[in-house]
């Protein structure tokens, strides 16, 4: 059976593409699925970092699609999930290392060995982009609340509709009480403006970058509160109806035109 | 201009990070309005073809008219493209053109108009999009000075390392550490400005901390820097002086918490 391809980007750099491929490849491999993580920057390599994984790279993806090693020899298994592996990107090469034939060749084969392949996307619309987007079959593209966010996340979304990707958002780093007191866009607005479906709300929180520093994605902590959240979004991807944790609608727009919705 | 008088060239200088989001634009709009508030003659120039932000973040983009590479292709003169700030007579921007590609960008040229700009601004400020690709290329190809912005975390600091290489020499890089949390620092759960620069070793040109008022001020296009007061336009206008070469004290390292530390508080508190 073939995996699900989906290229996780968003235009924007710094929005959270690496943190969302992390957290939901681990949502998905503790919910049993087979996950294999691609790192597509390369040369700006980060997703072996975020999930603590830096000292057991031996070879990479620009490795893997010149023909230097096998594929398996180039997957690194996580220290915590037998079903979660990742394809670290080469640190030292440009990113028109790859090819976009030889990257989708590399997503195809990678998804003969998994239920899930997720494409960790470097920011921009360059030659990277087109790369990691290449052998992707769906896209989740991340946004954060802020209109320069929203406005290269429009700009990714015009081209991935030109590919005829089907696409789903998340909305990250959510501050409700910003949102509540109008200095923050909400998750109404950013929709209105992207009208794609939304796949899922995270909520800012400050220790996504302590753990995230420390190599171990959030939702490893017991405790957390995106644990739940990261599930919710996992389910949802995997085809069940979950409903959406509640935050806030009164955004920015509801303000700067609020006489009648306030009303 | 006398006979004889050689015209001052102005000063080039690319603000670049390697990782996207971690301020670059916010940076380039707030060091330019500082610098133009001291009097000086400032060019903002958007090198991010494609993904454009600094007309938005400077409040600008409904006068935008012309492009980068309306001048680069000659279609219209700097004159034209430029837009003027609406708050400092000495500031002005060169949009992005939003609907081309970065390859769309001739280096040679791209080395010309920074050349041209030079000889009629003191500071032409370079916002380098995000990456090492075409675009991190045609944005530093005009500079020999850089500013890099680095935030607080592992990732951030692992591509600023990786872009302080790829500058080598000729850049003198300086650093700015953005969006710390003091409070997350002292909890030991935030590298803190001694530890980036363990291992960056670079100058330090100064430190912001992490103030909702950034994202407020950057969506209603007015730069924080338009203020003479607080924590972070005090900041700004402190690296400005030490860009212009004034004499002043050394960045603090160590801020005063903030109202996004005081949030972690009140809605993270209960945790251990």
């Amino acid at each position: 059976m073939n995996a699900r391809r989906i290229v996780i980007t968003s235009g924007k750099g710094g929005v959270g593409k690496t943190t969302t491929t992390a957290n939901l490849g681990a949502t998905l491999a503790k919910q049993g699925h087979r996950v294999i993580l691609i790192d597509a920057d390369i040369g700006l390599r980060n997703l072996d970092l975020v999930l603590g994984l830096e000292k057991r790279i031996v070879f990479d993806l620009v490795e893997v699609a010149e023909g230097r090693c096998q594929l398996r020899q180039a997957l690194i298994k996580d220290k915590r999930f037998d079903s979660l592996s990742i394809l670290p990107a080469a640190q030292t090469r440009e990113k028109d290392a790859v090819t976009e034939t030889q990257f989708a060749a590399l997503v195809e084969e990678a998804a003969q060995l998994a239920d899930y392949v997720l494409i960790d996307c470097p920011a921009g619309i360059e030659g990277g982009f087109r790369n990691a987007v290449a052998g992707a079959a769906e896209a989740i593209v991340v946004t954060t609340p802020e209109v320069s966010a929203i406005r290269d996340a429009d700009r990714v979304v015009g081209k991935l509709s030109a590919r005829g990707l089907p696409m789903k958002l998340i909305v990250n780093r959510l501050r409700p009480e910003m949102v509540r007191s109008g200095d923050m866009l909400s998750v109404d607005d950013v929709r209105e403006i992207l009208s794609i479906e939304l796949l899922g709300i995270v909520p800012d929180d400050e220790e996504v970058i302590d753990t995230t520093n420390r190599g171990e994605p959030i939702v490893l902590n017991e405790t957390a509160r995106l644990r739940a959240i990261y599930d919710k979004i996992a389910r949802r991807l995997d085809g069940e109806t979950v409903a959406f944790t509640s935050f806030d609608n009164q955004g920015f727009f509801g303000r700067l035109f609020g006489a009648r919705k306030a009303g | 201009m006398a006979v004889g008088a050689s015209p001052a060239r102005g000063r080039a200088i690319v603000v670049t990070s390697g990782k996207g989001g971690v301020g670059k634009t916010t940076t380039t709009a707030n060091l330019g309005t500082a610098l133009a508030a001291r009097g000086a003659r400032v060019a903002l120039v958007d090198a991010d073809v494609g993904l454009r932000n600094l007309d938005v973040v400077l409040g600008l983009e409904s006068r935008v008219k012309h492009h980068l590479i309306d001048v680069l292709e000659e279609r219209v003169s700097i004159d034209d493209a430029l837009v003027a700030s609406k708050h400092n007579e000495t500031l002005m921007l060169l949009a992005a053109a939003q609907t081309y590609e970065k390859e769309d960008v001739d280096t040679e040229k791209m080395r010309a108009l920074i050349e041209s700009l030079r000889e009629r601004f003191e500071y032409v400020l370079i916002d380098c999009p995000a990456g090492i690709e075409t675009g991190f290329k045609n944005a530093i190809v005009g500079a020999d000075e850089a500013i890099v912005v680095c935030t607080p975390e592992v990732s951030a600091v692992r591509d600023v390392d990786r872009v302080v290489g790829l500058l080598g020499n000729r850049f003198k890089p300086q650093l700015i550490v953005n969006r710390l949390r003091p409070l997350l620092v002292k909890k030991g759960k935030m590298l803190s400005v001694q530890d980036v620069n363990a291992i960056l070793r670079l100058p330090l040109l100064g430190v912001i901390a992490d103030e909702p008022e950034i994202i407020v001020t950057t969506n209603k296009g007015e730069p924080l820097a338009l203020r003479k007061d607080g924590q972070t336009a005090s900041a700004y206008h402190a690296m400005a002086a030490r860009i212009a070469g004034d004499d002043v004290a050394a960045p603090t390292v160590e801020l005063k918490e903030t109202f996004i530390d005081k949030l972690g508080t009140l809605f993270g508190g209960r945790r251990a």
